[in-house]
């Protein structure tokens, strides 16, 4: 707890903090979130409260009080986020499925998605001093992927000596094992972080082969060097190496069974230098390269033949450079430029491919008075593959009075095409299908000719060729309220509304038809979406006997539609075929009407959260429930008209209860924990989701000249 | 996002969708709906291994609307057959690679509520066997194409011009063996279960 707040102090001091002073008591959680510090919303640091942006902090505590081990179970308890499963457990934000946020660690992107979805569980949460979530497009200053929102992951800093090592059991055979340790020698400091997070998976189907989630076993090593040259001259050399294994089996037909080994690797260097010349001006050189890989190699249980080896490698490197500029804190102009170069790798690719980006970013931000805070910015890059996007975004933030401030945001998000679907060469063995990038589509038909597979063009190859980037234009418009200053109630709440017009979404769609009778596949842009909603959020902190009880509560509403799907069931040219209302043999076709489309599938309506954290310090205790509910949502079609329309076409509804205690002596911390109390699962249709899980853990902190925390 | 594919509409057709015709005589005799059930349309075994079609003759089952009985292939170049099924692949008995007079127009809309031709139909034709009258793929003809499933779009109805000039509508109900209510992987495919109406007097009326 002291280490955490010394830690923000220690954040905050600089002169690029707008200079305003802290507010209100020390203990009291609503002056803690408001002037916790943020830089991924602006890329300077900057207290949350004054964001003219939507913006969640979630600090190294809660996340210990939660027992979380990986981001996917940080994230999944935060309003208005959802962890939706493709390929890998992916966050959905807005609406927006996995591939439109950006992941980042310490501001640098992640790599590494499969089909999109960048899988949250790499993430061990172990050295993670906060994570920061911006919601609404800001591809003004992160340029692609950045069209829902970005998620920043901010890593321990060696702000002082330190250490702890951790070991967590629970069910599944779920281990756990964590240590770190701070060193600080003046003006050199030292952080390193390792983590062997293992699990003998869990099995929802008995009755097939294989199980839900086979086994596996990752490591991650992590660290970080500071050099405070003199007061001016700082340099941080961060870097990150994770490993994982995993021993698949699993039935792809019945009777049939592959098995064999996974891996993932994944590591990044990030050394960034910061040159302090003046009290006006800041220059921040940053280079970060990252490399993810993967190899499986599956073979057929009964005749050991292949069924599937591959591997894909990726590679991303970035040097950018970031002027910022200050004016008697009133005026700050943020100005960068970097170039990115990017390859990919891998067995369904004819070569290797690759990208280059040279881009440039703005930012304006002006306090013209102490009530208003202005920001303008905006992003230009140039892409080697596709059209230069250029991404424009204002804010601005408005207090109303000492409790209610107005914010609001207009601007656009971009997603680049991504390798796949521009270099995607893959003649699928086992079903006899094809799908080919928009770049490899003339080539492979005209080898598909030669070979006498091709039995028919539906489509002009010539409309796939000039693929564009996915585009939006969102508005956020929110009101938050801090009921300590002038009510001195220690209650905080805010309201957001967005709404987010998509255009140009890539899908697949048939090309051709094989002489087999399977389709050949490619992307092309097609549709144009929406996503609305509202977004509630609120806290209310009460001292219950010598203890502290932090009440929160979320909730978001959300429609998201395609707007084609919505014309056309305007005109009532939309249908079903009942199969299950009606006796099967007659297959009657009814018209959908309007208010029947449940819009895009994979998107609940109604999400909601309930959390209790208490903390009684003196005595070392604390305790938390968090209640995560997540209203029904689509599946998928049941009724041939593909779209979502019928009751059968949705998951139920589910509320998942997460419990964890934990006691504090001295230096050593046991938590133990159950998460899923009720053991809600669903095999067919949320596999990511096992049953009920208990566990415990002990954690021994070490602090030297300290009166401990 | 999660890709939701649509069947997107030619303009022609929706177009062509309101103008119900409602003019016409109603002193003509109603004609009944007929089903037919498991017509094979050149079935084959996919192996597996190879995803190749096995035990497959490459013809169109050919079927008379009027009769309601499959046509033999020595009868192909008449104007017996109106509509032809091989696999996915339907045919029309008009055009400039047929014989006969027929034509097709896919009609969106519900099977029932279509009493008659609606003004301004233009019926397709095949002349070549890459310009269907009824288009193949999916979502561009009769049906859609899905998670290795053939799924009968619902709300198309095939307006049919049959071999010999009388008018018909045809919906397909399903393409799976015994019209499974939820046909899996494992159903058995090309076998065609519709719905028709087959207007012997020459009128557009189809009720």
């Amino acid at each position: 707890m002291l280490l955490f707040v010394i830690a923000i102090a220690l954040m905050g001091q600089g002169p690029d903090s707008t200079g305003r002073a802290t507010v209100g008591r020390a203990d009291s959680l609503k002056s803690r979130a408001l002037n916790e510090v943020v830089v991924t919303a602006t890329r300077t640091e900057r207290p949350m409260g004054a964001l003219p942006m939507p913006v969640t902090v979630i600090g190294r505590e809660q996340i210990r009080q939660m027992g979380a081990l990986r981001l996917n179970d940080v994230l999944q308890e935060q309003t208005g986020l959802a962890i939706v499963t493709d390929h890998g457990q992916g966050l959905q934000v807005q609406g927006f499925g996995p591939d439109y946020t950006l992941i980042l660690i310490d501001g640098e992107p992640l790599v590494g998605r499969t089909a999109g979805t960048l899988e949250l569980n790499r993430l061990a949460v172990g050295n993670i001093k906060q994570i920061e979530i911006v919601k609404g497009p800001s591809s003004s200053l992160y340029g692609s992927e950045a069209l829902a929102g970005v998620v920043n992951i901010i890593t321990e800093t060696p702000t002082r000596t330190r250490a702890s090592v951790s070991a967590r059991y629970g069910a599944n055979r779920t281990s756990d094992l964590t240590g770190d340790v701070g060193l600080r020698f003046g003006k050199i400091g030292l952080y390193a972080f390792g983590n062997r997070y293992g699990s003998a998976g869990y099995d929802l189907t008995p009755e097939t082969t294989g199980r839900t989630v086979s086994p596996f076993l990752n490591h991650t090593l992590s660290g970080r060097l500071t050099a405070d040259f003199t007061d001016k001259l700082k340099l941080s050399v961060s870097g990150r190496y994770f490993s994982e294994r995993q021993d698949n089996l699993l039935e792809i037909s019945p009777g049939r069974a592959v098995a064999g080994l996974g891996r993932v690797t994944d590591r990044n260097m990030n050394p960034v230098l910061t040159y302090r010349l003046s009290e006006a001006w800041k220059v921040t050189y940053r280079y970060y390269s990252t490399l993810y890989r993967t190899q499986t190699n599956l073979t057929y249980i009964d005749n050991r033949q292949p069924y599937d080896q591959s591997y894909f490698r990726q590679t991303f490197d970035r040097p950018e450079v970031q002027v910022d500029h200050y004016l008697n804190q009133k005026h700050m102009l943020t100005l960068g430029a970097g170039f990115m170069a990017e390859s990919v790798e891998a067995t369904r690719y004819t070569e290797r491919q690759r990208f280059t980006n040279k881009y440039a970013f703005f930012q304006y931000e002006w306090l013209p008075t102490s009530r208003w805070n202005l920001i303008l910015g905006g992003r230009y890059d140039a892409h080697s593959q596709y059209a230069t996007q250029f991404s424009p975004k204002v804010s601005a933030r408005y207090e109303l009075n000492q409790t209610f401030a107005l914010r609001g945001s207009a601007g656009v998000g971009f997603k680049a095409p991504d390798f796949r679907q521009l270099y995607l060469n893959f003649d699928n063995s086992v079903v006899g299908y094809s799908v080919f990038g928009t770049h490899e589509l003339a080539a492979s038909l005209e080898r598909l000719r030669r070979q006498g597979q091709l039995a028919e063009v539906l489509t002009d190859p010539a409309a796939f060729g000039n693929i564009r980037a996915e585009s939006s234009v969102a508005v956020n418009l929110g009101v938050a309220a801090d009921l300590g200053r002038q009510y001195n109630l220690p209650i905080t709440a805010s309201l957001n509304l967005f709404r987010n017009d998509i255009r140009d979404l890539i899908e697949t769609q048939a090309v051709a038809l094989k002489t087999n009778g399977q389709s050949v596949f490619s992307y092309i842009n097609l549709n144009r979406v929406f996503t609305q909603g509202a977004e509630l959020d609120g806290s209310y902190r009460l001292p219950v006997g010598t203890g502290r009880l932090t009440i929160g509560g979320g909730y978001q509403y959300l429609v998201a539609k395609d707007k084609a799907v919505v014309e056309q069931l305007r005109q009532g040219k939309i249908f079903r075929r009942d199969r299950i209302d009606g006796p099967p043999e007659t297959l009657l076709t009814a018209r959908v009407k309007a208010n029947e489309y449940g819009g895009l599938y994979n998107r609940s309506r109604h999400m909601a959260n309930l959390k209790l954290f208490y903390e009684q310090p003196r005595r070392g205790i604390s305790a938390s429930v968090r209640g995560i509910y997540r209203g029904r949502y689509g599946f998928a079609d049941r009724n041939a008209n593909v779209i979502l329309d019928a009751d059968n076409e949705y998951v139920n509804g589910y509320m998942l209860w997460n419990v964890a205690v934990s006691k504090t002596l001295k230096a050593f911390t046991l938590q133990a924990g159950i998460d899923n109390l009720a053991g809600h699962t669903d095999p067919q249709y949320i596999p990511n989701l096992p049953g009920r899980l208990w566990y415990a853990s002990l954690r021994w902190t070490l602090l030297p000249n300290t009166k401990g925390s | 996002m999660q890709p939701v594919k649509i069947a997107f509409l030619t303009t022609l057709t929706l177009l062509s969708v309101f103008g119900c015709n409602q003019e016409e005589p109603t002193s003509v005799a109603p004609v009944k709906a007929t089903t037919i059930r498991n017509l094979a349309a050149d079935p084959a075994q996919i192996n597996p291994q190879t995803g190749q079609p096995v035990g497959a003759t490459n013809k169109f089952t050919l079927f008379s609307l009027k009769d309601g009985v499959t046509v033999a292939n020595s009868d192909s170049a008449t104007n017996k057959w109106d509509i032809g099924f091989r696999a996915t692949t339907l045919i029309i008995n008009g055009g400039s690679i047929r014989s006969g007079r027929g034509g097709a127009f896919i009609h969106t809309g519900t099977f029932d509520e279509l009493k008659t031709i609606p003004a301004g139909t233009t019926f397709a034709t095949d002349e070549s066997p890459a310009q269907l009258a009824i288009p193949t793929g999916s979502g561009k003809g009769w049906y859609n194409y899905a998670n290795t499933l053939i799924t009968p779009i619902p709300g198309r109805v095939l307006l049919i011009r049959t071999g010999d000039g009388n008018y018909a509508k045809v919906e397909i109900l399903s393409y799976y063996k015994d019209a499974p209510a939820t046909p899996t992987a494992t159903s058995e495919g090309r076998y065609y279960t519709f719905r028709y109406v087959y207007q012997p007097d020459g009128s557009q009326n189809l009720n």
